[in-house]
């Protein structure tokens, strides 16, 4: 068989018009389930109820395909009188499944930081915040990055989903362009490879990142007692 | 609450759902362990593949895990459903289709995951095996192998709730599995909420059984296995 290149040159502007949908979906939807997912690794440590709240959260987000979570969206949310388009159903399904994720990975990296530096900071006289905002949060981004990179390319992949309430993002134009033309190798190829060159950007950018903060936060396993206590001495004071 | 939300009038409509759904749940498992069982196969393949000592097989297999990890899923069924046929003038029907595309897609998971659990094993078994005399398959089969599927058995059955959670894509293609049903189902009832959220609560049921036992099966092999190497 013969790939017309004619067709893939109409589609790629189209489909590029799609991926900006697929784009500003996930640049507006991850912050805010990141910060959803902060407040539940938070909510998850504390010995209130909103414990059980941010664990059920989770389990909702890991035990419910993407899938019948948008659906119910969409169809369901108008049931209830509250009529949202597709792009906010879009945006807040992405920060709803964003934040659970993200709530798992932060509540991982949290454990991950040696739970002796917390207890040394705050028999030190810092303040609980005080020691979240020096000792844990300078040294969780090395932890955070890598599952973060594959959460975010895990949710700008699964945007192809919103397709299916017309959201016209990249799999929804390519769908039409396949329904006009019928040249399904010519438009799917074009689709999966710019689909493909996206994720492979997106993980160099989380290795670069990786790299970046590597440099800054890396810490000697054993620190000289006469260097931690002239650093302590610094940064204390 | 209940009629609120139109529970009274829809038990008469939802008797039909319910039954469908008896059968969708079917399928989406059957769907899933299929593909799971030949994406298995697959992966050890490629895994042999992976580790090759022939550098543009190597080359392949780590392009195919990009290929696959990098385009959605949904994608994937497309391409079996619409670009494959097209592409070799024939008709596949929308199980093969759906089973095979997510085959696919578990097998790139599943290298990665068999490549990380051949690396905790300890060359020196290899060196071993070879030292008793046993030729490179008979290494595989009953030292390499069998020891690679057993430290698996954990990140496996978590791909496994990914891919049943990934089957429900397979009603794109109109695979008649429990996401077709409940689409199929607010067509002709026009409850979305009510289909939705129990199609919802069918999946949670079945991941969360399947999460606990994978946990329990965790807890089993970290205890068998021996520490260190």
């Amino acid at each position: 068989m013969a790939i017309d290149f004619s067709v893939v040159r109409e589609a790629i502007p189209v489909l590029l018009e799609g991926l900006r949908v697929t784009a500003v979906v996930s640049l507006i939807g991850i912050p805010i389930g990141v910060v959803i997912g902060i407040a539940g690794a938070y909510a998850a440590q504390s010995r209130t109820l909103l414990r059980p709240v941010a664990l059920a959260y989770v389990e909702l987000v890991r035990n419910i395909p993407y899938l019948i979570l948008v659906y119910l969206s969409f169809f369901g949310l108008p049931k209830l009188g509250i009529g949202a388009s597709a792009m906010a159903v879009a945006v807040g399904c992405t920060a709803f499944y964003t934040g659970g994720y993200f709530c798992e990975i932060l509540r991982a990296a949290l454990r991950s930081v040696a739970r002796g530096q917390t207890h040394a900071a705050l028999s030190l006289g810092m303040t609980y915040w005080q020691t979240q905002r020096h000792v844990v949060a300078p040294q969780l981004f090395g932890f955070l990055i890598p599952p973060t990179t594959s959460l975010v390319i895990m949710m700008f992949k699964d945007s192809a989903i919103f397709s299916v309430m017309s959201l016209p993002e990249m799999t929804y134009q390519s769908n039409l362009l396949t329904a006009n033309t019928f040249a399904y190798v010519e438009v799917l190829g074009t689709t999966a490879l710019i689909y493909w060159l996206s994720s492979v950007l997106l993980a160099g950018v989380g290795r670069r990142l990786e790299t970046v903060v590597g440099r800054r936060t890396r810490t000697p396993d054993v620190v000289p007692l006469t260097t931690l206590s002239a650093k302590g001495k610094g940064q204390l004071s | 609450m209940f009629d609120a939300l139109g529970m009274g009038a829809m038990s008469g409509v939802i008797e039909p759902f319910l039954e469908g759904v008896v059968s969708g749940t079917a399928t989406t498992l059957a769907a899933s362990a299929g593909a799971f069982a030949i994406g298995l196969g697959l992966g050890i393949v490629l895994l042999l593949a992976r580790i090759s000592p022939f550098a543009p097989l190597r080359s392949l297999v780590v392009l195919w895990v990009s290929l696959i990890r990098g385009t959605p899923a949904l994608i994937h069924m497309l391409i079996a459903y619409y670009m494959v046929p097209a592409m070799f003038d024939i008709s596949i029907s929308p199980v093969t289709a759906g089973v095979a595309a997510l085959a696919c897609n578990t097998s790139a998971y599943i290298v990665e995951i068999l490549r990380g659990a051949l690396g905790t094993i300890s060359y020196g078994q290899r060196c071993a095996a070879y030292a008793m005399g046993m030729r490179g398959a008979q290494v595989w089969r009953h030292v390499l192998l069998p020891q690679v599927i057993y430290r698996a058995i954990p990140p496996l059955t978590s791909e496994f709730t990914i891919l049943l959670k990934a089957s429900s894509l397979m009603s794109i293609i109109a695979v008649p599995e429990l996401a077709t049903v409940a689409r199929n189902a607010t067509l002709q009832t026009d409850l979305p909420l009510q289909v939705f959220a129990i199609t919802a609560a069918v999946y949670f049921v079945l991941l969360f059984c399947i999460s606990a036992a994978s946990r329990v099966c965790e807890r089993r092999v970290s205890r068998m296995l021996p520490h260190g190497h």
